[in-house]
């Protein structure tokens, strides 16, 4: 069985591979992910460590990426970002996905007042721009990793309730569907092991490109001083602290900078590509 | 002989955006333990909304469904029922989950209603039914998407079959099939009726399938049954103006053609707020004022045979 | 030979392959045969037969890639229109040739009347005015037996038999002398198949249309068709006119097919069904295709190709027992 399983996953990889953007998005993926775990080996100093002697020192062969207004460099403080912002686009977004797909789905599949509430209510959250929503719930429950995750993770629901709603939409008038509930499984039978795998493609393809949305959003929040707190180095507060500087030291935010653009393009090649390879309508 | 199933004046309306979509208008008939009914019409007649009410996939509107003797028109705990009903579709394509491998698929109604103890058991039944069905052991962990359309049905037999049900509705099982592919499949369904006293509600387009594997026939117009009765009766004196016409136009393969055509003019009218008098009238030939005024009511015209018709008496001369 | 024998269409060892990733699909292998001026022959086979690809090479519709002509001609009035170039070959498709296809709701434009749908045909290959043009459009309605005051309206407000109707029209707005007809009432119902049939029926007598009718249902010939050929994993296993094939079939297939027929005026409690499956047109079996479901199977079967020999006159059968 392991070998069919794989058969179809062999499907899309090879649907993949030949998107050569895809294959260039999912290399540098790899590479950010390689480097967030092993930022102690990569790192020469660590993210903290504060050098009176060497402040705004510009790029050289010492700093490769410079030093900023504390002597920190700059170079250090990027790889250890990696896994900051990392760590909270992938996990308030999944969170989000886990919340999001269940109200879709349950939205989807019983429609009547139970949609209606539910959608309605994603309505309101989505009419309300990411950013200030985002804001808002970060600002209520104070500054600090864990509710920048939070606040990201509310933002992202959403996204992912309407995703699925409009596939579970689609898979439930499916003769298959049908067919479990003739065979007496239950509801939560039918849309845990009949519609989710189903609708797993788009779920995917979703989180794919949320996590780059959701990496912005954390920075944003960061460098409007609601997200992570300093000394972290998260590359939003990196920004945001560079930010006096911008006229005269400019290589104090072009790095962060470059470091979340590259990241999220990568994402956003990855989650296009994705979309093409796991779409049957391409198959065959 | 038992009556296994029993419907009695069964209804099933729609809400639309246009009126009140009659589906099912007011349906009476029985099933023999053992017997197959077959339901004949053509697209939009509501002999597949009938097949889904009988077996509760969707709610009756009125009238009442009686199943070995148990009424179940309104049953909360469909569970048990389940076990005993069982449905096989048209479409064997989109019947089957494309994330489910065959053993997976075969195994889903087992497991809900653990009827195995252990994964060996497990196995050892979903063998014994892909092999009942005539599929290849060597497919069990196939996916649907790569067996062709016969073996696809195949498999959703087997699902239906893995509970031991006593009835079956067979919601055109055959159409989506080439015709080789077909006569395999019904060869298969009707021994496996032989072998496990199945009885079927058989509901399909099709009326040189439907005589061939129906004991009693009904023919469905609009949502409303206008002609019941013995399979080789049907074809051998039909009574309805409509059961004329459609057995009149069926292209048989054969050069020698001995019928005489009837070509209907028109088309299928709407379901949706239907107005009284014999729903058949505006394309029947022989219609006169009555009939667009008074429904017809189902007569028994010869024995265990019923007409629903005003002037059947006149038009066939009897 | 005279013109009025002079076949309009003749298809020689035509042979249409697909290039896939996962090998060559052998779809029309090795196929001939002619169609007279006013002539109708039914093409029936199983699904994957190769009965599409064939009336698509007709048309001059392969998409390449994947699909490629290895071999043969479609000569059409004695001109080879695979050799036809851009400007003769739109030319060819609807003056000369024209198809319906199976599905009548994907086959119209939701966006336009059905009106200017038919009008569009003529107005492009006839170069008739846009007024002159909705005065052909009206005619070909009421021809189809469609009220022209219908003209402005949209698909979606037309029933399925209706819309293969204007589907009909619009295949004959321009008088086609060839008509590929691809699976015509498959989609419908019963009582509609039999008025669409009988409606191509009187119009191709009365303009004398040759036409090709592609169905899986040997019935439906018989209500339509002069001539039948048999496909088969992309051979015409045989074929001749209806009496030939339908009283004295001769090929193995053929007769499989009509054994798995239940039928009305019949009494046989079992069918008969032909054992196995339709081979995968990218691994065809060496010799004879049919060769692995066939009762009749001689071990010479395994290796050689049979050719397409004449039985009696017209009859054409593809098997050993008949060389």
């Amino acid at each position: 069985m392991a070998n069919k399983k794989n058969g179809q996953l062999r499907d899309i990889w090879r649907r993949l591979k030949r998107n050569r953007l895809a294959m260039v998005g999912l290399v540098i993926l790899i590479l950010i992910v390689l480097v967030a775990i092993f930022a102690d080996v990569i790192a020469p100093y660590p993210y903290d460590l504060q050098n009176y002697s060497d402040v705004k020192q510009w790029p050289s062969s010492k700093y490769i990426f410079g030093t900023d207004n504390f002597g920190r460099d700059i170079f250090s403080r990027v790889i250890y970002g990696t896994r900051v912002s990392l760590q909270i686009g992938f996990i308030s977004l999944s969170v989000g996905a886990l919340v999001g797909s269940i109200f879709g789905a349950i939205a989807g599949y019983f429609g009547g007042w139970v949609d209606t509430v539910i959608m309605r209510f994603t309505d309101i959250l989505m009419s309300i721009p990411k950013i200030v929503l985002a804001i808002a719930i970060a600002s209520t429950l104070g500054p600090g990793l864990v509710n920048a995750m939070i606040a990201v993770a509310i933002s992202s629901i959403p996204n992912f309730a309407r995703v699925v709603r409009a596939s579970t939409l689609t898979v439930k008038d499916q003769e298959y569907i049908e067919a479990a509930i003739a065979i007496g499984a239950g509801n939560s039978r039918v849309i845990f092991r009949h519609i989710f795998p189903n609708i797993l493609a788009p779920i995917i393809v979703q989180a794919t490109l949320g996590v780059g949305v959701s990496i912005i959003l954390a920075a944003s929040l960061s460098f409007l001083g609601l997200g992570v707190e300093p000394p972290t180095p998260e590359w939003g507060a990196m920004l945001s602290a560079a930010r006096t500087y911008i006229r005269d030291e400019w290589y104090m935010v072009l790095f962060p900078g470059l470091a979340i653009m590259i990241t999220v393009l990568a994402l956003n090649l990855l989650g296009d590509g994705l979309r093409d390879a796991l779409d049957p309508k391409l198959k065959n | 002989m038992h009556k296994l199933l029993e419907v009695k004046n069964l209804k099933k309306y729609f809400e639309t955006k246009n009126g009140l979509l009659h589906a099912v208008d007011g349906v009476n008939f029985y099933i023999n333990e053992g017997e197959t009914l077959g339901v004949v019409g053509e697209s939009g007649c509501g002999k597949s909304t009938l097949g889904r009410v009988v077996i509760r996939l969707l709610d009756a509107t009125d009238g009442r469904i009686i199943f070995n003797g148990q009424d179940i028109t309104n049953l909360k705990d469909k569970r048990a029922m389940r076990k005993e009903m069982q449905i096989i579709f048209q479409d064997p394509f989109s019947s089957l989950n494309p994330r489910m491998s065959v053993s997976q698929i075969i195994e889903e109604p087992l497991r809900i209603h653990q009827l195995c103890n252990s994964d060996t058991e497990m196995k050892s039944r979903v063998s014994e039914l892909m092999d009942t069905v005539g599929l290849a052991s060597r497919l069990a962990d196939s996916y649907p998407h790569e067996l062709d359309g016969g073996r696809r049905q195949r498999i959703g037999i087997a699902r239906a079959l893995a509970l031991n049900p006593k009835f079956i509705v067979c919601d055109e099982p055959v159409s989506a099939l080439d015709v080789s592919i077909q006569a395999q499949i019904l060869n298969l369904m009707m021994d496996l009726q032989e072998e496990l006293n199945f009885t079927y509600m058989f509901i399909t387009h099709d009326l040189s399938v439907v005589k061939h594997i129906s004991d009693e026939i009904m023919v469905m117009y609009l949502g409303v049954m206008v002609e019941k009765c013995n399979a080789d009766e049907l074809f051998e004196h039909t009574l309805h103006p409509y059961s004329k016409a459609l057995l009149s136009v069926i292209p048989e393969p054969t050069i020698r053609k001995t019928k005489e055509r009837t070509l209907l003019q028109g088309e299928i009218t709407s379901p949706i707020n239907p107005k009284p008098g014999c729903r058949f009238a505006a394309r029947c030939v022989y219609a006169k004022e009555l009939c667009s005024q008074v429904t017809p009511e189902l007569e028994e015209i010869m024995p265990e045979h019923y007409v629903a018709c005003h002037y059947v008496k006149e038009i066939n001369g009897l | 030979m005279n013109d009025k024998d002079k076949p309009l269409l003749s298809v020689r060892n035509l042979t249409i392959h697909y290039i896939t990733d996962n090998g060559v699909v052998k779809a029309v292998n090795d196929i001939s045969f002619d169609l007279a001026k006013g002539e109708t022959m039914g093409l029936v086979g199983e699904t994957g037969a190769g009965k599409t690809t064939t009336a698509l090479g007709i048309m001059n519709l392969i998409p390449n890639p994947p699909g490629k002509i290895i071999n043969g001609e479609i000569l059409v009035d004695g001109k080879n229109i695979l050799e036809f170039n851009k400007y003769q070959t739109r030319k060819y498709r609807g003056n000369v040739a024209s198809m319906i296809f199976q599905d009548p709701m994907t086959a119209l434009n939701p966006i336009l009347t059905v009106g200017e749908q038919i009008a569009e045909v003529s107005r492009y290959h006839n170069k008739l005015s846009k007024a002159e043009s909705y005065v052909k459009a009206a005619e070909m309605l009421e021809l189809v037996g469609i009220p022209s005051e219908r003209i402005n309206e949209y698909p979606h407000q037309f029933s399925g038999g209706m819309k293969q109707r204007v589907v009909i029209a619009i295949a004959l707005a321009c008088n086609p002398q060839l008509l590929l007809a691809d699976e015509p009432t498959t989609a419908l119902d019963v009582t509609i198949q039999a008025q669409v049939l009988a409606l191509m029926g009187d119009l191709i007598k009365k303009y004398g249309t040759s036409m090709v009718l592609i169905t899986h249902d040997l019935g439906v010939v018989t209500e339509i068709c002069d001539r039948v050929a048999i496909m088969y994993a992309g051979q015409i296993v045989e074929t001749g006119d209806l009496e030939a094939v339908y009283e004295h079939t001769k090929h193995p297939y053929t007769k499989g097919l009509f054994g798995s027929l239940p039928r009305i005026s019949d009494k046989t409690s079992r069918l008969n069904p032909i054992d196995g499956l339709m081979p995968d047109p990218t691994n065809l079996p060496n010799g004879c295709p049919f060769h692995p479901r066939c009762p009749d199977k001689m071990p010479e079967c395994e290796s050689r190709v049979p050719a397409n020999t004449e039985i009696e006159p017209g009859h054409f059968v593809r098997c050993l027992l008949y060389e």
